[in-house]
């Protein structure tokens, strides 16, 4: 059977290829005293082609892991322990390392926050842009160096034929990201990860960026895993949105009923803290008091959730389908009469 | 350009700090206790003689005084001269310092050879046995004195195997050393095209620059083993690896990101075995500078030593200056 979160309907699944599916990835950190502690449990989600699906949660919920272990390289020392992600129908996890590096940054890559760290200080901009596109897509010095520029270009930056050989110190943020952003899609990858890629921009660079992104993911027809904090710049952004708590899924669902009919008592946290009633507000947020103690049983949301009963500190749920499409991991989901 | 105004500050700055030097130098030279006019005429002198070659000398005047004449000799580019090679110091510098320099020279080109390699391998793989040797190599680089190993050497290769000759210098006794150039006797040698004279010094290098090779390989290899290590753990090289690039291109730019600490290691060495050297110089009787600065302290000969001083001084803020250049040329930051 078909991950039963494969898209909008089972026949749209079915019409269109799936590209990404991943089946129940879990990964540890190990810790020097006591067991390993978990960072993702048990997530399954998959995505068809040109389809854009968000990943919210608050930072410490395993987004970047999540990121960094579909490309296989979860941050040292975590690893991945269990689980299948299949890209194309094959699964990456089996693949040995010289095959996943080349679908990595060519098929599947992704864009990282805080730009300029991840920028090789020593090095121009069109060169590490060319030395990606060179490798890939196997070009002449030449070809590569004409592929960065025409990239430049297509990230809108200024003067794109003169940033072709600055340093990354001499970018501002917002250059340097768009430069991160040509480098993840010279090759133009059917799948992008964007790790909370306008985090730390001003808001005005902020929607431009989004707006180049959703562009450029269009036009070259990438799928895109959008992961950020900002349950707004989702809501723009994305067909699907999965919110993640403690490593886990608690609510996946498309747009219109993520926005109108939340089921889960965190997913209405995290809106209500965008809302503009102060009543919304307090009624559903929770300080946060004891934080993710860890596999004591039951629900990892409990401690914090306004509506948690007795069976939601000894049972865990499991992810179930509400409505198509809709899938929620609570006993006791708020729906809409 | 930046660059230019950059060398010329470097330079202008260098005249002041050679006064500094040499006046903490002269200083302390002054403050070891021993009269070289004592030790000049030996146990027969009368109080009477030792009082006119003190006076002579100058050592009955005050030290600011001595101080101001011995500046401005040296301004006139007169070091003094050795009461015991009675030759002036800078005839005997000449002569001397290329000899530090050639087996410093090329004892650092070995450490690096050995330490630049081993320690990118063993950051690439932490876990792979060249790591492992490396390791234990650092442990016991840092640990072995160098002229114990020295002497070790000297008896395996000289004494039991016959291969390499006798610890006497730099060049057989027999052959005329070629005419100096560059006082390094492999590069004259090449260049008066003395083919034997070139086998000769080259063969006498052997034993003293594996020693310095190999000990001062430690400290390299530690320093490229730790900063590869942490720029491979760096985000641009993690980024590097999420892009796909291929293994080789990511320790690349690992080592070349690393290459300014990996430098500054090497320049320090460099000046640090100037003077550093000298128990292998004892052990060779390589009659190097650091050699015939140690006598001149221990016989309160204070030309010899201030002498060198001076030179070494000089030596290591050319190398400093060389390496703030490579610094330059790596690093488009620095400067701009």
């Amino acid at each position: 059977m078909m991950s039963p979160l494969s898209a909008t309907t089972p026949a749209d699944a079915r019409a269109r290829d799936l590209l990404l599916d991943v089946r129940h990835l879990t990964v540890e950190f190990p810790t020097v005293l006591g067991p390993a502690r978990i960072v993702l449990q048990d997530i399954s989600f998959s995505l068809v082609s040109g389809e854009i699906v968000g990943v919210v949660g608050e930072s410490g919920a395993g987004k970047t892991t999540l990121a960094r272990s579909l490309l296989g390289l979860p941050p040292v020392p975590s690893r991945i322990v269990s689980g299948e992600i299949l890209f194309r129908g094959r699964d990456l996890r089996t693949l040995r390392d010289a095959e996943l590096r080349r679908i990595r940054g060519k098929d599947l890559s992704m864009i990282v926050p805080n730009p300029r760290g991840e920028l090789n200080p020593l090095s121009t901009v069109g060169q590490q842009i060319a030395a990606v596109a060179s490798v890939h897509l196997s070009l002449g010095r030449k070809q590569a160096r004409q592929a960065a520029l025409e990239m430049l270009k297509a990230v809108q930056i200024p003067d794109p034929a003169r940033r072709m050989d600055a340093y990354p110190h001499e970018l501002s943020g917002g250059m340097a990201q768009r430069v991160v952003i040509a480098m993840a899609l010279v090759c133009s990858p059917g799948f992008v990860i964007s790790d909370d890629a306008t985090s730390g921009l001003d808001v005005t660079v902020q929607a431009q960026i989004l707006d180049l992104l959703r562009t450029l993911a269009e036009t070259r027809h990438s799928s895109m895993l959008f992961i950020t904090r900002d349950v707004g710049i989702a809501a723009h952004f994305c067909d699907r949105i999965a919110v993640i708590y403690a490593g886990r899924i608690m609510e996946i669902a498309p747009r219109q009923r993520f926005f109108f009919e939340p089921s889960h008592p965190y997913t209405i946290m995290l809106l209500a803290a965008f809302s503009h009633s102060a009543e919304l507000r307090r009624q559903w947020t929770v300080p946060d008091v004891r934080r993710r103690t860890g596999a004591g049983g039951g629900c990892s949301y409990a401690d914090r959730c306004p509506l948690a009963q007795d069976k939601c500190r000894s049972v865990e749920p499991a992810l179930t389908e509400l409505a198509p499409g809709q899938f929620t991991r609570c006993h006791f989901p708020v729906v809409r009469r | 350009m930046h660059f230019a105004t950059y060398i010329g500050r470097r330079l202008l700055f260098i005249a002041p700090q050679l006064l500094g030097i040499v006046l903490v130098s002269f200083l302390l030279i002054k403050t070891i206790p021993g009269d070289p006019a004592v030790l000049m005429l030996g146990p027969t002198a009368t109080p009477e003689s030792i009082a006119s070659l003190r006076a002579k000398m100058g050592l009955d005047q005050p030290i600011p005084a001595q101080f101001a004449i011995y500046v401005k000799s040296l301004l006139r580019g007169d070091l003094g001269t050795s009461w015991q090679t009675t030759k002036p110091v800078l005839d005997d510098l000449v002569q001397r310092f290329p000899a530090t320099v050639e087996l410093v020279t090329f004892g650092l080109l070995m450490a690096i050879a050995i330490g630049v390699p081993l320690g990118v391998a063993s950051a690439v793989n932490p876990k792979g046995w060249l790591a492992r040797v490396a390791d234990f190599y650092g442990l016991s680089a840092g640990a072995v004195p160098d002229f114990w190993l020295a002497l070790v050497f000297i008896y395996v290769f000289y004494t039991v195997l016959g291969w390499l000759p006798a610890p006497l210098g730099r060049i057989d006794l027999s052959i005329i050393p070629p005419r100096q150039v560059t006082g390094i006797y492999t590069i004259d040698a090449l260049l008066a095209h003395d083919w034997q004279a070139f086998v000769s010094s080259a063969s006498h290098l052997v034993l003293p620059v594996a020693t310095l090779g190999l000990i001062n390989a430690g400290p390299i290899l530690k320093m490229t083993h730790a900063t590869v290590e942490r720029m491979l753990q760096s985000d641009f090289s993690r980024y590097e690896v999420l892009s796909g690039m291929p293994r080789s291109h990511v320790v690349r730019s690992a080592l070349r990101n690393a290459l300014p600490s990996i430098v500054t290691i090497i320049g320090v060495l460099y000046g640090f075995l100037i003077g550093g050297a000298v128990l292998v110089e004892i052990v060779f009787s390589w009659g190097g500078a650091g050699q015939y600065a140690v006598q001149g302290v221990l016989n309160s000969d204070i030309y010899p030593v201030l002498g060198f001083v001076l030179f070494s001084a000089i030596f290591s803020l050319v190398v400093y200056l060389i390496v703030d250049l490579i610094y330059f040329a790596i690093d488009p930051r620095i400067g701009h």
